[in-house]
């Protein structure tokens, strides 16, 4: 059911200049939606005006199936219900402290002294800023900042939260960070919407996609349709994402085979064919036809993945004791991944854990996890992109575990459970620790 | 890039301890120093003074001594007129500076001794509470003392963009030095010109953004000040009772 949507919305700033034209749009309630636009396309205003900031000169935006009214009242309704983050925090942060900022929201609202300490600590905690509480904005950084933003939305408990160029001037852990967060926001039923001109965000990200170019909406659909239409990203001034690009051309080699665009590394990997044939040194005695035992698989067959072929078919001797071999090949030992709930973590159980299970690496998500781990000194293999990282490992036999807490745990098992299902790759996934089941 | 007493105050052990505490040990502080006619107690109230900042605060004594240095600059220059041109009673000591002759007597040195006790002792109480109290704990008290809602809040949004404003100056300042823009008096005049306009219309453009900023949270005219209680602890009170009472002791001494 689309929560938001828009009718041949237009809209023209004072000095003439046209940002949005004939717009029309259907956000679903609890997807990730983005606009995918270059500079100045007009995702921004749009943004502006799906909150009543502005007001369209023509067409109108639907809400919840009722078209919005522009008195003081439905503008305080809707302000409520759609949280917008804007892209420079230091537009929105204007309180003396990160806690005072925070509160504004909730205290708007009506709520009594008590709420809004509880809805503020809620969202400091959630954002893992509760440490920060008593800052003043221009002591932090600019990721913090960033956060202090969301959490002045979140505090609002809004139904949608819009944020305009989430990753700007963000380094890549705290890009992760913040999408990681996103992530588990939508997890509980959140609509969010994103603009960006980051396409490879937006192509493994989110569940539909807008883009936009010269103020108009010019192409929407799944991430896969719409990146995959090359005229229609010249249009929009954009470029290919990098996985996508990988894959058709290793798909053009006759290297890949899939039904489905890859949307993120492990998917492209899926994509890969294993090489059957592979050239191998036999022993002379060894004719056409027999069954030759390989043994593991390391170094320069296979790095770091150790598999095993048994049985592998001679299908040709060539000179120089040169044999071209099948293989059929199977895994030796199966890798997985398994998620420890650091709101449960208890030292003792943690180390215990990494001994019986034999982890390999550990991956952390979620700012507060990432602070136990640094305190009691557990060693990060992984800090950002972690699910996927952590995919990756166990298809090469590695044992991984995931350090996180609150709803990135739920987030973390759904995104492997899906892994699982659309690749067929039975990755043990699995909770362990206290807080078990 | 700055150094701000207010962000010495920020990180500072003492900003989380009962304000009136330190706001009334300060006045205290204020009151009796002034008053006072010997200037022992001045010296008393400025040496516990400034051992609180130091060891109770942690203000780094090197830079606190800094800050100390140009108060006490101004009060001994005043000193030294006082010294020889006010007072009466006995002749300390005298000298003769081209054939004028220039007498310091005991009235004199007295009063002069007094003016550099009470300047150290005044100013100690008032680093205590810049060097303890960033100003966004302030901002309960102006709540406290009933003056106007409107201008807390103007002075709260004052007070933030102080600093955002203080950081485009710096940055543009920075980009103008980069491409040469301040060498020569010309050339400084024109660049800093620049810099004023720009930052006046910047800050036009923030208050626009500001206004969009507030609306969008539901702005209905009101910021929160949230008073996080502070409660006085045992031993600050018995510290603070023990300083006062020696003080007072050396006051009606």
């Amino acid at each position: 059911m689309a929560i938001l949507a828009t009718c041949d919305l237009g809209y023209r700033y004072p000095d003439g200049t046209v940002a949005v034209k004939g717009v029309e749009i259907d956000v679903e309630a609890g997807k990730k939606t983005a606009f995918v636009g270059k500079n100045g396309s007009g995702k921004s205003t749009l943004f502006l005006l799906l909150n009543g900031t502005l007001k369209p000169n023509n067409g109108e935006i639907i809400f919840h199936g009722r078209p919005l009214e522009y008195d003081s009242r439905s503008l305080r309704e809707l302000r409520r219900k759609i949280g917008i983050v804007f892209q420079n925090p230091d537009d929105q942060i204007f309180a003396p402290t990160v806690q005072q900022d925070v509160a504004f929201g909730p205290t708007n609202l009506g709520f009594s002294s008590e709420e809004v300490e509880r809805s503020v600590n809620h969202a400091l905690e959630y954002v893992g800023l509760a440490h920060l509480r008593d800052k003043p904005p221009h002591h932090l950084s600019g990721g913090e900042k960033k956060r202090v933003a969301i959490a002045g939305v979140i505090a609002m408990e809004p139904e949608v939260i819009i944020l305009d160029e989430p990753l700007s001037n963000l380094d890549p852990v705290g890009a992760d960070e913040i999408m990681d967060m996103l992530g588990e926001l939508n997890h509980f039923n959140k609509t969010i919407i994103i603009s960006t001109h980051d396409v490879d965000l937006a192509y493994g990200w989110s569940d539909y996609v807008y883009l936009m170019s010269d103020s108009r909406v010019i192409g929407e659909g799944t991430p896969d349709q719409v990146f995959s239409d090359p005229e229609l990203l010249r249009k929009a001034g954009l470029r290919q994402p990098t996985t996508l690009e990988i894959y058709h051309e290793i798909e053009r080699r006759g290297l890949a085979a899939g039904d489905r665009a890859p949307i993120n590394v492990p998917e492209l990997v899926d994509a890969l064919k294993p090489p059957d044939l592979i050239w191998v040194r036999v022993p002379p005695e060894t004719r056409k036809g027999d069954a030759l035992n390989l043994g593991v698989m390391y170094g320069d067959y296979a790095h770091n993945c150790p598999y095993e072929a048994v049985n592998a078919t001679v299908l040709h001797i060539h000179a120089d004791g040169q044999a071209i071999v099948e293989m059929r090949r199977k895994g030796i030992r199966a890798g997985c991944i398994m998620i420890y709930d650091m709101g449960g973590y208890e030292p003792g159980e943690f180390q215990k854990i990494m001994t019986d299970y034999e982890i390999d690496a550990v991956g952390a998500m979620g700012k507060k996890s990432k602070k136990i781990a640094e305190r009691d000194g557990i060693y990060l293999d992984v800090a950002s992109g972690v699910i996927d990282k952590s995919i990756l490992l166990a298809l090469s036999g590695k044992r991984c575990l995931i350090i996180t807490n609150g709803g990135m745990v739920g987030h973390a098992l759904k995104r492997i459970r899906d892994y699982v299902e659309k690749s067929g790759i039975a990755i043990n996934v699995g909770m362990i620790g206290a807080r078990e089941g | 890039m700055r150094n701000l007493l207010d962000d010495y105050a920020l990180i500072s052990p003492l900003r989380y301890r009962n304000i009136w505490l330190k706001l009334s040990v300060v006045a205290f502080g204020l009151i009796i120093g002034v008053s006072s006619v010997s200037p022992v107690t001045p010296l008393f109230i400025a040496l516990s003074m400034g051992f609180a900042t130091v060891f109770f605060g942690k203000t780094p004594p090197k830079f606190y001594l800094a800050l100390l240095l140009a108060p006490l600059g101004f009060a001994i220059a005043g000193s030294i007129v006082i010294l020889f041109f006010f007072g009466s009673g006995s002749e300390v000591f005298s000298f003769e500076v081209f054939g004028y002759r220039l007498t310091a007597n005991a009235g004199g040195l007295e009063m002069a001794v007094l003016v550099i006790s009470r300047t150290l002792g005044g100013m100690s109480c008032m680093f205590f509470l810049a060097l303890s109290t960033p100003m966004i704990e302030l901002f309960s008290v102006l709540k406290r003392s009933r003056i106007p809602d409107s201008v807390i809040e103007l002075s709260m949004l004052i007070y933030r963009y102080i600093f955002l404003f203080l950081d485009v100056a710096i940055c543009i300042k920075y980009a103008q030095t980069v491409r040469l823009g301040y060498t020569g008096l010309r050339r400084s005049l024109y660049s800093i010109a620049m810099l004023a306009s720009t930052l006046f219309i910047r800050s036009y453009e923030q208050g626009e953004k500001l206004y969009i900023a507030m609306n969008s949270r539901c702005y209905d005219g009101k910021l929160t000040l949230l008073d996080t209680k502070r409660p006085i602890r045992v031993s600050e009170a018995v510290l603070t009772s023990v300083y006062a009472i020696i003080t007072i002791a050396l006051f009606v001494r």
